[in-house]
């Protein structure tokens, strides 16, 4: 840990001057930030060119102090600080020394979480498809989802920050999703699929072979007339296979597809996937789901069927890693019926936990979960060091209904007050106190206190999302 | 079955020093049912006594308590019998005692508007005004909505018209938990279906508020003569009125024992509801819907006494491209519910016009309102979702809170039930277990 805290530093001096860089170079040296889940691509390919304007290279210090921070990997400190530099978190902890000249939030009796990553999504960035030239940064769509705490989302083909007031550098990945058809009731389809897997998978091995041939006269490169590409990208990690399929009969080619070829697939629906979470989970599928669906089932089916409440929490238990969405992917609260749109995401999560999900797995299905299927677990989903510093302040449990977004931060930068912002502003507003001038120092309150805290966040980096924090129950 | 009376006995003398018996459930799953004796439940009709034990009950009482802490509840013959704490009331020997431990205890959750009880036959749209029309007919005991409703804690409905005309029939009051018609029926007619406004639009000649008014006044005035000249007949004796199955619903209304249920929304179609219907008929009438802007009104209502059952949409939002035809305020998201409490009004309830929004979401309304705005500090929200409706439906002295002498319509959850995390984990209705996800699976 405070090994890869150095390397960080040493990294981050080198690289003064680029404001918002993100990513290519300092993955390669930084192998600490890479999360195992992001299955390669790193987002080398469709990140955002980083002509930054070099004239602007003050360093940028911002700080959240005095919150319980929610890492989002299990870790609970509390009333701790989270400092950024350019806006990457360099440090979570106690006694942090705080830059003169940073910016500092003083959050004392609030939460501090990472930012939600809303895996679908219409709206929230003002713009159509492609959001790298059309996102509208001053959008009442942005304003909604910050103020609903989510930070990021997928839109069309496209992972995006809510960087409200920016518009350089908020795309973050594009085609990470590799749409298959798989053909419900169409047994055809299905083998017509198959069939795409056995020659892509066949062209990808004479590939290799090829490729590694270090002999002079090894031939030409393999013709991939007739292969699908999508395939390929998918066998070789590059994208996720994402599949749209509820029944327990397709749930299941899935798997059987996803096992033989070695790919981990994301399924969005799995109405039923309850009924076969083993099977998904030793295939190692992420599901994206709607915990609040509702279907009655077949009356031809002899077995299980049909929607479950337990659904999350059953697929969790096998090992299926779930996304929540929200029933309706709008902004809108629809003619004022709330509660069903993004923006509730968090109530979204909240059924999951009626159904059984551990609180903190249902926190990681609107946070980190979505971010590795998307490939930018390594930069979003979790508080951790080395990451972006995209994270909201709250006025209690996320996943409470009553709880408020009071501060969201993109990249160091504030970009949503609820005070100083309309629509919530007038809702329950922040005492006094809150409004308080900022403090300056790091209190470094519960030093002694909270020491085992702050030791169970220091190992966080690696899995201790497998640790429940002091105040949730955890998944046996 | 020996062992269960023993432990009757053992906990009695326990209840003395006021603590509850071992190993009470804290979890989800732990909670184990009452167990029938000769096939009659305990608490129900006929059967011994049950006694539910726990540490949280919501009384809900309206003007009344709220919470008991450390209670104990009997209940016998599917109704309330005695509810104190456990240092008040003594457990008889022969009781079966339901230790719910961590658990809440509270009453099920009413809901003044559904669509979903039957099979939705019923928003015929040839007459205007169908005061005859009758929703009984139409109902489905035990149908799949109804049952997931069930599992979201809602016991009873007032199964209702669509709002395609003026008036559309009757509504019909009902349990959810039983598979007859006969034992699901709490009252019929439940209520007599107005809408106001804002839909009937759509009838084929596509009226307008003046005609609508005319012809709702009109159809009102009939009813009221009809009903009057049942009264005089009633107290003075004299011919014997023809009875027209049309107009029979107003001697209801005119004693007051059924309910108008208004489809009204919008600040100038409330102030028609409330100086048609109340000021000039003298018809006894909640609001339901009550949305966008009405709460601008509601000091109006509140001064009349008048319920409101709010919803689907609570929450108004600016117009601002959201959508087009709302918005109150134009740069603040509006609750509903706290819109109505800030101009004083304390009536206040909650629907789903299900299947507008899922029958077994109607806690959901009640969190929505809190979330934007309600205060909560007083327990408006699971009122909202008990008493307030029951009171607004007429049916008060039956349902909507664990007070003695109501029916034993109770609800075993995880906690409180506005909050969506929390789960319903055993449901008595008349006293009988009607909802057991132990034994058949959790549902929601």
């Amino acid at each position: 840990m405070k090994k890869s805290m150095l390397q960080w530093f040493g990294i981050l001096l080198a690289s003064v001057g680029v404001l918002h860089f993100s990513a290519a170079p300092a993955f390669s040296l930084t192998p600490t930030w890479q999360d195992e889940e992001s299955d390669g691509g790193e987002g080398s390919e469709s990140d955002t060119d980083q002509d930054e304007d070099e004239a602007e290279d003050k360093d940028r210090w911002y700080a959240v102090v005095g919150g319980d921070i929610y890492t989002g990997t299990g870790a609970v400190l509390k009333g701790a600080t989270l400092l950024s530099h350019n806006g990457r978190i360099v440090q979570i902890g106690y006694n942090v020394d705080i830059p003169e000249s940073a910016e500092v939030l003083s959050a004392t009796g609030y939460r501090v979480y990472p930012g939600i990553v809303a895996i679908a999504s219409t709206g929230l960035f003002g713009g159509g498809s492609d959001l790298a030239n059309s996102v509208d940064p001053y959008s009442q769509g942005m304003l909604l989802g910050l103020a609903s705490g989510i930070t990021s989302a997928v839109q069309g083909g496209e992972i995006a920050k809510l960087k409200r007031g920016f518009i350089e550098g908020t795309v973050m990945r594009s085609n990470f999703f590799q749409s298959m058809r798989l053909g419900t009731n169409n047994p055809s389809g299905k083998m017509q699929l198959r069939e795409k897997f056995e020659e892509a998978s066949k062209y990808l091995r004479k590939y290799r072979r090829w490729r590694n041939d270090r002999s002079k006269d090894k031939g030409p490169e393999p013709k991939a007339t007739g292969i699908d590409m999508g395939i390929v990208a998918v066998l070789r990690g590059e994208r996720r296979a994402y599949f749209s399929e509820s029944q327990r009969a397709d749930l299941l080619d899935i798997a059987s597809l996803a096992q033989k070829y070695g790919f981990r697939p994301v399924i969005s629906g799995g109405t039923e996937a309850w009924t076969v979470a083993d099977e998904l989970g030793r295939a190692g599928a992420t599901v994206i789901l709607t915990p609040r669906t509702r279907n009655d089932k077949s009356e031809q089916l002899v077995r299980d069927g049909g929607s479950s409440i337990e659904n999350a929490a059953i697929l969790h238990r096998s090992g299926v890693q779930v996304v929540v969405r929200s029933p309706s992917q709008g902004n809108s609260t629809m003619g004022g019926i709330a509660g069903r749109d993004v923006i509730h995401i968090p109530i979204s999560a909240s059924f999951a936990v009626r159904g059984g999900l551990p609180e903190q797995a249902a926190l990681e299905s609107i946070t980190i979960n979505p971010a590795r299927i998307a490939g930018v677990s390594h930069r979003i989903g979790t508080l951790e060091v080395g990451k972006d510093a995209d994270f909201i302040v709250t006025d209690g449990d996320l996943l409470h209904y009553a709880t408020f977004v009071q501060w969201a931060v993109v990249d160091g930068e504030m970009v949503y007050d609820k005070q100083a912002e309309m629509y919530y502003a007038h809702i329950r507003p922040r005492a006094e106190a809150a409004l308080a001038p900022a403090i300056k120092t790091d209190p470094g309150e519960g030093e002694e206190e909270s020491s085992e805290e702050a030791g169970e966040g220091e190992e966080s980096d690696e899995d201790a999302s497998k640790d429940g924090d002091d105040e949730k129950e955890s998944d046996s | 079955m020996k062992s269960k009376l023993q432990f009757a006995a053992f906990a009695v003398s326990l209840s003395l020093f006021g603590s509850a018996a071992t190993a009470a459930p804290s979890e989800r799953g732990d909670l184990e049912a009452p167990v029938a004796i000769n096939g009659v439940e305990p608490g129900a009709q006929g059967g011994v006594g049950l006694a539910i034990v726990g540490k949280k009950f919501v009384l809900a009482e309206w003007g009344g308590r709220s919470v008991l802490d450390n209670g104990v509840l009997l209940v016998k013959d599917g109704k309330i019998q005695k509810v104190g704490t456990q240092s008040e009331v003594t457990i008889p020997a022969e009781y079966q005692i339901l230790d719910v431990g961590d658990h809440w205890v509270m009453p099920g959750l009413v809901e003044m508007h559904n669509h979903v009880a039957g099979r939705f036959g019923l928003n015929d749209m040839v007459y205007l005004a169908n005061p005859g029309l009758r929703a009984s007919a139409d109902v489905e005991p035990g149908n799949s909505m109804t049952k997931m409703g069930l599992a979201g804690g809602v016991t009873s409905v007032l199964y209702i018209p669509g709002s395609g005309t003026n008036v559309g029939g009757q509504g019909v009051l009902l349990r959810t938990g039983f598979d007859t018609y006969e034992r699901c029926e709490i009252r019929n007619p439940g209520s007599l279906k107005l809408a106001q406004a804002g839909n009937p639009e759509r009838w084929l000649m596509r009226p307008g508020r003046t005609l609508m008014n005319y012809n709702t006044r009109n159809t009102f005035r009939r009813g009221i003569a009809y009903a009057k000249k049942w009264e005089a007949y009633e107290k003075d004796g004299g011919v014997k009125p023809r009875v027209n199955p049309q107009w029979e619903i107003f001697r209801h209304l005119r004693k007051r024992e059924v309910h108008i249920s208004t489809h009204t929304q919008m600040y100038q179609v409330v102030l028609k509801t409330i100086t048609m219907v109340h000021d000039e008929l003298g018809l006894p009438f909640f609001i339901d819907h009550g949305t966008f802007d009405t709460w601008r009104l509601a000091a109006e209502a509140e001064k009349r006494e008048i319920f409101g059952v709010l919803g689907p949409r609570n929450v108004d939002p600016p117009s601002r491209s959201m959508i087009a035809w709302a918005g109150s305020a134009p740069e603040r998201m509006q609750g509903v519910a706290a819109g109505y409490q800030a101009q004083g009004f304390t009536r206040i309830g909650f629907n789903t016009d299900s299947p507008v929004i899922p029958q077994e979401e109607l806690q959901l309304q009640a969190a929505i309102g809190v979330r934007y705005g309600l205060d909560d500090a007083e327990m408006v929200a699971l009122r909202g979702l008990t008493i307030v409706p029951a009171m607004a439906g007429g049916i008060a002295d039956t349902v909507g809170s664990l007070e003695v002498g109501k029916d034993a319509d109770i609800l075993i959850t995880t906690g409180n039930i506005t909050d969506p995390r929390h789960s319903v984990e055993l449901i008595l209705q008349l006293g009988e277990v009607v909802y057991n996800p132990q034994e058949e699976g959790r549902r929601w």
